[in-house]
């Protein structure tokens, strides 16, 4: 037997190792954290699409903080130091691993070209410092007290539906189902009141459910598992109970806890829900393609999307995997790798390019290049001046591409654009895609 | 021990207290390994450590403080611009100081005089755009879209580009370079004071080589700070990036660019067709890649690479001979036109078969997609680069296939397909790379042995190499090159740093490995001293193999 016929047969008898992306277990990406190699494709923007020397960077957190811990690539050498025991949990290590909106861009750079699985390893990372009792952070427990006394991130005692207007009718028993999510429910009732008016413009009927609680997304972004997957199973027997087949959201953040983070959770696969889950960017596309959106008001105004992450790079469907690695690290069975190529950038701008008398034009960074706003999973709240880092310097873009108006379909980017904005005298406005959706339909 | 604190808190002075860290945690992420280019390999595990602190300055005139507060306390010190050239940009030594460039990305453009003046910080494919958006064009290099222009032109710098556009220090225009010892100097066109660079040469002194080496000297002789790079004339059409990644492209002006692939009957006629398309002054790139990165671009997948490459075997390899042509229409319609008839003319004659080719580019315009070098194995190397003439570059590619069939495996199966080869600078050039792939988690010492064995076998057959001095045990290559190039270096070494901080111990670093593997001892058989001739500095524990 030749040497190459030697090695041919290696692949098949090389001993395997298990592999699972289970995030509880840091144990799970040691081949992943192995294999990091410092390309920074985490950190430029796809290099096909690198825009020049401006606006060429989509990782926020080491564009904030410029050491290469901050980037994946250095939080990739600190991970196997974390899983190998070498390394003290301390207020810089903690900020390393918790300043960081998880937006994706990392995980989706790297799976360009090596299919390494950085995105889950960001999350293992801090599961292991929750499980270590170093994390979170005491603004994200404030958040998990708030969610376990009031149901809802902000500890308030309001009604969850405050944001109901007359106009708009909700059904009592509907296939669709609409989740608001804590942020449009109190802090911005408008997308809340669009995303009602559009169902009902469409003729769609729609339910809320029962007594809404949290998604859970910052819990399980920081890594309280535990929690989190409490209330993954109580959300999902409740929509089972409603009966609903369809569960529709407006904010970024909740589609893909629900999407993803809960199937992650439960070890199931997306399809394995019982019932669909989908964003408003979804439903308005197909109701525009069905003639049962009509938008006709025409809206003078030029502006541009920026694609939030829940939509974008990190909403591919879960899908669980065990299996093992070989030769070569090959891994048996095959998997179809969740690369960020199902974001819903093509359903974004369907509905944007159908807007009448508007004018759209795209940002530098787009689509799985994006530049997230810097708010998400628990960024905002414990390292807000890394947030308004990232919005200013959104908001520069938004600028140099000469639009009037940033819209974005997370109300999590609203709040930290908008407020970023404010603070700065900035003259952008700050819209949600559903209220422009409904700034474009004559009621 | 650690740096000295006087020391410490003059480099705090100089940035601020946010630019300078000694934290373990920040310094962590700094270490080499084990993934990346070299990595994992002997020469990683037991030549590289994590740094005791680590500096981001922003002007020149800071680094060049910070260099001399090293000089002052003896801290050792390495210049890292992207971290992308594994473990030999990393640090060596205990309580070195990694001196991390990446906030040095100042940029200037030069539209009239087609040049721009960058910064340490400023990386390849950002250039290329600046460039094409006011017609004109640089190289990518193999390195990648995301090196350091800096980094790279002092090392490499080439890519299939470099058949018209040339190698890559005649476009350097000018060089600010800060000495081990703190003083700055001024090359080229930079040296007059003023930023305009306009000739490579002058007027100031041309010490490029202090700079180079053979390729680069790793951070052991200074730190470039500025460089003014020489940009050539593009032509006009917008090249518009398409797809979602993984499969992202350069859509081409079909008028204006245009890339074909040709398979040639023999190896003869792939060389002839490279001589013959070079001496009729036609195309911007001319290229043989690996024939398993074709594989690579057609697999979704690791798993699919391996499915796609084991259906190869040595034969079918051995008859396959690919030529990639790049068309650029830089003029005219008309002159892409021309061109294409020039190459249809020579490919008849030659009985090259056109094959069928995407009307886009993946590679090598704006991004030379290194990062897939991984994908096969997760380790990976370019264990030597040469520039010979077309026919002698096939030559030394052969030889050095029979000699990677010895260390197969550990190196991965590659059915003795030589490498890359192509033109360089209208063929007067042939130019090679051999790259070798292993998976890392397994006994790599074979690697390491095959290594220095490339070096063993240049020597052997008088070939040309670029990997000496810093890459290769000095005392092995250098008596058999410049001749004694190991004493010239050592004496420019020694007199520009005469206290070893930069970048402690290249480029004797090679030779210190093979003298603390205790798997690299059978494979020494050249004369060095008993005690190498440097500073000895913090010694590194040696793990085992």
């Amino acid at each position: 037997m030749s040497v190459i016929d030697l090695m041919k047969k290696d692949r098949y008898e090389t001993p395997k190792t298990p592999v699972a992306f289970e995030v509880t277990d840091l144990n799970n990406f040691i081949y992943d954290m192995q294999h990091c190699i410092k390309c920074k494709g985490c950190y430029w923007v796809e290099h096909t699409y690198n825009p020049g020397v401006k606006f060429n960077v989509r990782c926020p957190s080491n564009l904030w903080n410029d050491f290469d811990a901050y980037g994946a690539m250095g939080k990739m050498r600190i991970g196997l130091a974390i899983a190998a025991g070498k390394m003290e949990w301390t207020d810089t290590l903690l900020e390393i691993i918790y300043a960081d909106p998880l937006c994706g861009a990392c995980d989706v750079g790297c799976k360009r070209n090596l299919d390494l699985e950085i995105g889950l390893t960001l999350e293992a990372l801090r599961i292991k410092a929750v499980d270590d009792g170093a994390g979170p952070m005491p603004a994200h427990k404030k958040i998990a007290q708030n969610v376990a006394a009031t149901q809802n991130q902000y500890g308030t005692s309001e009604s969850r539906v405050k944001w109901l207007t007359k106009d708009i009718t909700v059904a009592e028993k509907a296939d669709v189902i609409y989740y608001v999510g804590c942020s449009s429910a109190y802090a911005n009732p408008s997308i809340a009141q669009a995303t009602a008016k559009i169902f009902n413009a469409a003729g769609v009927s729609f339910m809320l459910m029962k007594d809404e609680k949290c998604c859970g997304n910052t819990l399980y972004s920081v890594g309280m598992v535990k929690e989190a997957k409490a209330i993954a199973l109580e959300n999902i027997a409740a929509v089972k109970a409603s009966g609903a087949k369809t569960l529709v959201t407006s904010c970024a953040e909740c589609y893909r806890t629900w999407k993803v983070d809960y199937p992650k959770l439960l070890d199931i696969a997306t399809a394995d829900l019982g019932f669909e889950v989908i964003h408003l960017i979804e439903f308005a596309d197909q109701a525009v393609a069905d003639g049962k959106l009509k938008l006709t008001k025409p809206v003078d105004m030029r502006f541009t999307y920026h694609d939030a992450c829940g939509v974008s790079r990190l909403c591919d469907p879960w899908t669980p995997y065990k299996g093992e690695r070989g030769w070569m690290g090959m891994i048996f069975p095959g998997l179809l790798r969740r690369r960020g190529r199902h974001g819903l950038y093509g359903q974004a701008r369907n509905v944007l390019n159908a807007i009448p008398g508007a004018e759209f034009v795209e940002m530098i960074r787009m689509r799985e290049n994006a530049f997230c706003c810097g708010a998400g999973r628990g960024t905002k709240e414990a390292f807000p001046e890394l947030a308004k880092f990232s919005a200013n310097h959104r908001l520069d873009e938004v600028k140099a591409v000469g639009a009037e108006v940033l819209v974005s379909a997370c109300p999590r980017c609203k709040d930290n654009f908008g407020q970023a904005a404010k603070e700065d005298g900035d003259n952008v406005k700050v819209m949600d895609i559903s209220e422009l959706i409904l700034a474009s339909i004559e009621i | 021990m650690s740096i000295n604190k006087d020391a410490y808190s003059a480099f705090e002075a100089i940035v601020g207290a946010k630019y300078i860290s000694e934290d373990p945690a920040i310094c962590e992420g700094y270490r080499s390994g084990p993934g990346g280019y070299e990595n994992g390999l002997g020469y990683e595990r037991v030549m590289t450590t994590i740094p005791h602190a680590v500096i981001l300055p922003r002007t020149t005139e800071e680094v060049q403080k910070i260099v001399k507060i090293c000089n002052r306390y003896n801290v050792p010190y390495v210049p890292y611009s992207t971290g992308f050239y594994g473990p030999r940009t990393h640090c060596h030594v205990e309580n070195e100081l990694i001196i991390d460039m990446k906030r040095m990305n100042d940029f200037e453009m030069d539209e009239k005089h087609f040049s721009v003046n960058v910064g340490s910080g400023v990386i390849l494919s950002s250039i290329q755009q600046e460039a094409l958006n006011v017609g004109a064009y640089s190289v990518i290099g193999g390195g990648g879209g995301q090196c350091s222009a800096i980094a790279n032109l002092i090392g490499d710098g080439w890519s299939p580009l470099s058949h018209r556009i040339g190698l890559p220090h005649r476009r350097i225009l000018g060089t600010e370079l800060v000495l081990p010892d703190g003083e700055i100097v001024k090359m080229g066109s930079l040296a007059d004071g003023s930023d305009d660079a306009f000739w490579g040469e002058g007027p100031g002194p041309d010490l490029r080589g202090l700079l180079r080496g053979f390729t680069g000297l790793r951070g052991c002789l200074g730190i470039v700070t500025k460089m003014a790079i020489k940009l050539l004339p593009w032509q006009p059409e917008p090249l518009i990036p398409t797809g979602i990644a993984p499969n992202t492209a350069l859509a081409l002006p079909p008028k204006r660019v245009k890339w074909i692939n040709y398979r040639m009957p023999s190896k003869r006629e792939q060389v002839k067709s490279m001589f013959d398309i070079a001496q009729a002054e036609i195309a911007a790139a001319l290229t043989k890649v690996p024939l398993f990165w074709r594989a690579i671009s057609k697999a979704e997948d690791k798993e699919e690479f391996w499915d796609i490459w084991l259906k190869e075997d040595e034969e079918t390899i051995k008859n396959f001979h690919i030529v990639r042509v790049l068309l650029v229409g830089y003029t005219s319609e008309e002159d892409m036109i021309y061109q294409e008839k020039v190459l249809n003319d020579i490919m008849t004659e030659l009985g090259g078969i056109e094959l069928r080719t995407k009307p886009t580019d993946e590679s090598w315009i704006k991004n030379a997609d290194s990062a897939g070098m991984w994908l096969m194995c997760g380790s990976y190397v370019s264990v030597d680069y040469i520039i010979e003439s077309l026919t002698q570059a096939t030559v030394h590619g052969e030889t050095y296939a029979e000699l990677k069939r010895k260390y197969t495996p550990p190196l991965m199966p590659d059915f003795g397909d030589p490498g890359w080869f192509q033109s360089f600078e209208l063929g007067h050039q042939g130019y090679s790379e051999f790259l070798v792939y292993w998976d890392h988690r397994e006994d790599t010492a074979g690697v390491d042995q095959f290594y220095v064995e490339t070096s063993k076998m240049n020597i052997k057959n008088r070939y040309y190499t670029s990997l000496i001095g810093p890459h290769q045990p000095l005392f092995l290559t250098g008596p058999q090159y410049g001749p004694n190039y190991h004493e010239w270096l050592l004496a420019i070494k020694n007199e520009f740093d005469p206290l070893w901080v930069s970048h402690p111990p290249v480029p004797l670093a090679h030779d210190d490995f093979v003298n603390k593997a205790p798997w690299m001892q059978e494979m020494k058989d050249w004369e060095s001293p008993e005690e190498l001739p440097m500073p000895k500095w913090g010694q590194l524990p040696v793990p085992e193999k």
